[in-house]
């Protein structure tokens, strides 16, 4: 750390640690002595950018994932090595086991979760595991294991943190709530009926006594929507359905009520959240039937969309779609990026998404009003323009058809959904992406298509690249060429943005040109972005890929 | 060192990993009798309201997205509530329907929800409507195919090959990509090629098979392996040529028309 930067930080330090105090006197008053211990979650570390904890999947609220650590910077990088590897074991032997079902899924484990970091602790979980592993030795604390019954086991994003509790979210949709402190289940709840199709990946987030839970499935034609959990109890606050129902607003984009209740869009990704504003951000995910539209002529809102909710009372405040009337099963559940900066000489509060369809978003986050809407994926070829709200119009024959239409992106997009960055000091956002093309062919004509309704097949990818985007203008600043597609990233103060290549190389870039500073070489890809915390005076830098973690530090 | 500039795109097969909702979990089995049965039995005693498909009519709502079929196990439920209908919204029972014919109406609505709901299971239908004449015109012109292919030689008999959705997946990208599995796999194509040389005059040519900012590894002619560091002062030097170069380019150029007519010409070349 540099001089000036030690000072600056300290000074920020004591101010952060009177507004934590002030804060944390406001959450005694509101909630019972009980939820705190030694082990929980100090709530006032949610409200800012994470330094010695990395509370929430994003690290804060902002979805930046920025942070202000720079011990490990620029000019010390090339001496950032191994501190632990953890190793999971994902079957139920030493476990503590839950569950409602009877099967336990073996498969391959695979960290796609970004770990929270509490109090030396890191707290994460994949498909039916949750563990606890000491953030300065990777040593397991506790482990539990989830009896299934069933599922998409796709993935899992991470836990939410409230006091000692903690939650995630199981293939079969159980909102299950643990004791950070043991692993022990407190209890678990039905959140979406296995047998529709739903699964669900998402990392809680946690508002004050607020548990916000999302969920997927689009294999068959159910609707999606967000719900708000008593952190205490686990039942509902509130509910919110993406798709309108009759006679709400919204309800002019879809032909009827049955179409609406089969509209899909599920919010898959954990939103973002403006405590000032007091608004949350979720991004929604795509419409049903996903690539027959025959059945649901309309814009299909609040599908594929950015939608700002009070995360109290659950009501909308604005919405702003990115894909109207998705027909490529793209969906906008991108992160919404949240931050305040400079636009037309003003400072603003501004919502950023690179969004899986090609485009680039810039919006006014008080109000939903779009500021900049810009396609960075070259070989986008799905749209005639942009209307006057800033959403992409479609090309309706780009539409799947019978006898196959070439359309890029291809179904995984030009990004998906591991977490962009952005840093304020250059003022770029950095996303990982790919060129890809598809065929997509109608195969469902029936007026009531079901489920996907088309058929997709690869037809190669014009070229990968983790790209660096100016806000203030969507301009690509720089782009480098990767194997991979969509991947996590981290920027941090020390100058440095930690990303990879898709090839096992896990990369500290140089954040203003793209440059690689440093490189480990790992058995399997990161699928996700990296997190970073002080412990001990040290600053540690932590990434998944395939079934480990991986911890890295300045040898000292 | 100096980082290249450019890290060489392999997207050799496979799927990628990102999908939204992608497919899994175990896969059902059907017993075909009973599936057929099943429909026969359905056509004649539910069709009328519920669509011959199940996917709901006029009287009857779409079965294929019902919770109670959703929900039911072998039968149990279904079974159950057919012996008393719902006769509040106008569905009657049908109490004498047997329990194998229960069971095999069971058998058939579960089977389509797994054909609606595993998009891998989905049948491409004709997808040759183009015009022949002009995918030659195309062939021959525009498309600059006949600058690498001969229908004459090596595109020859290409049309018996080959079912034509597996046929215009090679013409668009014969290496494929996302979705390339299931039914339409394709045969992989080939591989880039690369030259790694040395300013001492040494040189290694073979097929690409990885490349990044700080290494290439390379299968010589005689099938083995082997890997460079690459410093970031361009040494090695790495030259790439990609056979499929052409198909790459195409892609931005292609108007779907382009696609099907020649398809269409292709699957002639018998």
């Amino acid at each position: 750390m540099n001089m000036q930067g030690g000072r600056n930080h300290k000074k920020h330090k004591r101010h952060k640690r009177a507004q934590r105090f002030l804060c944390f006197l406001c959450f005694l008053w509101l909630c019972p002595l009980s939820v705190f211990g030694q082990q929980g979650l100090d709530p006032s570390l949610l409200l800012e950018a994470p330094i010695d904890a990395w509370p929430t999947y994003h690290g804060d609220y902002s979805g930046r994932h920025y942070s202000s650590l720079n011990q490990v910077n620029a000019s010390n990088v090339k001496s950032l090595s191994l501190s632990w590897i953890w190793r999971g074991n994902f079957t139920s032997a030493g476990a503590i086991v839950g569950g409602e079902g009877t099967d336990e899924f073996n498969g391959p484990g695979v960290v796609k979760a970004i770990p929270l970091m509490v109090n030396g602790v890191l707290y994460f979980s994949t498909p039916d595991n949750a563990f606890a592993v000491d953030a300065r030795t990777g040593r397991t604390i506790w482990h539990y294991f989830w009896k299934t019954r069933g599922g998409i086991h796709i993935g899992n994003r991470g836990m939410g943190m409230y006091g000692n509790w903690l939650f995630f979210e199981t293939p079969d949709n159980y909102l299950v709530s643990l004791d950070a402190a043991t692993g022990k289940e407190r209890w678990h709840k039905l959140i979406a009926d296995v047998k529709q199709e739903y699964f669900s990946t998402p990392a809680p987030l946690i508002i004050r006594n607020h548990v916000i839970v999302g969920m997927g499935g689009d294999s068959l034609d159910v609707p999606g929507w967000l719900e708000s959990r008593d952190p205490e109890t686990g039942e509902i606050q509130w509910k919110w359905n993406v798709t309108p129902r009759p006679g709400e607003p919204g309800s002019e984009t879809w032909p009827d009520a049955y179409s609406m209740e089969h509209g899909g869009g599920m919010p898959w990704q954990p939103p973002t959240y403006d405590p000032d504003l007091n608004l949350l951000y979720v991004p929604t995910g795509n419409p049903n039937p996903v690539m027959a539209g025959q059945s649901r002529d309309g814009d299909n809102l609040y599908t594929a969309s950015i939608v700002a909710l009070n995360p109290d009372t659950g009501k909308m405040v604005w919405y702003f779609q990115c894909s109207p009337h998705d027909t490529h099963d793209w969906d906008a559940t991108q992160v919404p990026i949240l931050f305040d900066a400079v636009w037309e000489g003003q400072t603003r509060k501004l919502l950023a998404q690179v969004s899986r369809n090609g485009f680039f978003f810039l919006l006014d986050r008080t109000n939903g009003k779009n500021l900049l809407s810009k396609p960075y994926l070259e070989s986008a070829n799905w749209y005639l323009g942009v209307d006057a709200k800033g959403q992409p119009i479609r090309n309706p024959e780009k539409d799947p058809q019978i006898a196959g239409v070439l359309v890029s992106p291809g179904s995984s997009g030009a990004t998906n959904w591991p977490a962009p960055s952005f840093n304020p000091s250059t003022g770029l956002i950095y996303v990982g992406t790919t060129q890809s093309y598809s065929m997509f062919y109608l195969t469902d004509t029936d007026p009531r298509p079901q489920g996907y309704g088309a058929a997709e097949r690869g037809a190669g990818n014009a070229g990968s690249f983790l790209r660096a985007i100016d806000y203030k203008t969507g301009d690509v600043v720089w782009k480098r060429a990767t194997t991979g597609s969509a991947q996590g990233l981290l920027s941090t103060a020390g100058n440095l943005l930690f990303g990879n290549d898709g090839a096992g190389n896990f990369i500290a870039y140089d954040p203003k040109t793209g440059k690689p500073l440093w490189r480990a070489s790992l058995p399997a890809n990161p699928a996700n972005a990296p997190q970073t915390y002080m412990l001990d005076g040290r600053q540690y830098v932590v990434v998944g890929a395939g079934d480990s973690l991986y911890a890295f530090f300045l040898q000292q | 060192m100096r980082y290249a500039l450019t890290t060489m795109i392999l997207i050799l097969c496979g799927a990628l990993s990102l999908a939204a909702q992608p497919q899994g979990g175990r896969v059902p089995q059907f017993e075909q009798a009973a599936v057929e049965r099943g429909k026969s039995t359905f056509f004649v005693n539910c069709g009328f309201c519920h669509g011959g498909n199940a996917r709901g009519g006029d009287g009857g709502p779409d079965l294929i997205r019902s919770v109670l079929v959703l929900d039911d196990e072998e039968g149990k439920q279904i079974g159950g509530f057919l012996k008393v209908g719902r006769p509040d919204k106008g569905m009657q029972a049908f109490p004498n329907l047997t329990e194998q014919q229960v069971g095999d109406i069971a058998t058939w609505l579960h089977s389509e929800i797994y054909q609606a709901a595993n998009r891998r299971t989905y049948q491409i239908q004709n997808i040759v409507v183009g015009d022949a004449r002009a995918g030659e015109t195309f062939f021959n012109g525009a498309g600059k195919c006949n600058t690498c292919h001969s229908v004459a030689g090596d595109l020859k008999g290409i049309g018996a090959k080959y079912d034509s959705v597996t046929l215009q997946g090679r013409i668009v990208m014969p290496r494929g990509g996302r979705g390339g599995g299931g039914d339409g796999a394709l045969p992989p194509g080939p591989l880039p090629t690369v030259i790694v040389s040395y300013p001492s005059g040494e040189s290694t040519s073979g097929e690409l098979i990885r490349i990044t900012d700080f290494d290439v590894t390379l299968r010589l002619a005689s099938g083995t392996f082997r890997t460079f560091s690459r410093r970031d002062d361009d040494v090695p030097k790495v030259e790439i040529k990609d056979p499929l170069q052409a198909h790459v380019d195409m892609l931005a150029k292609y108007k779907d028309a382009d696609i099907h007519n020649l398809t269409a010409y292709l699957v002639t070349l018998k």
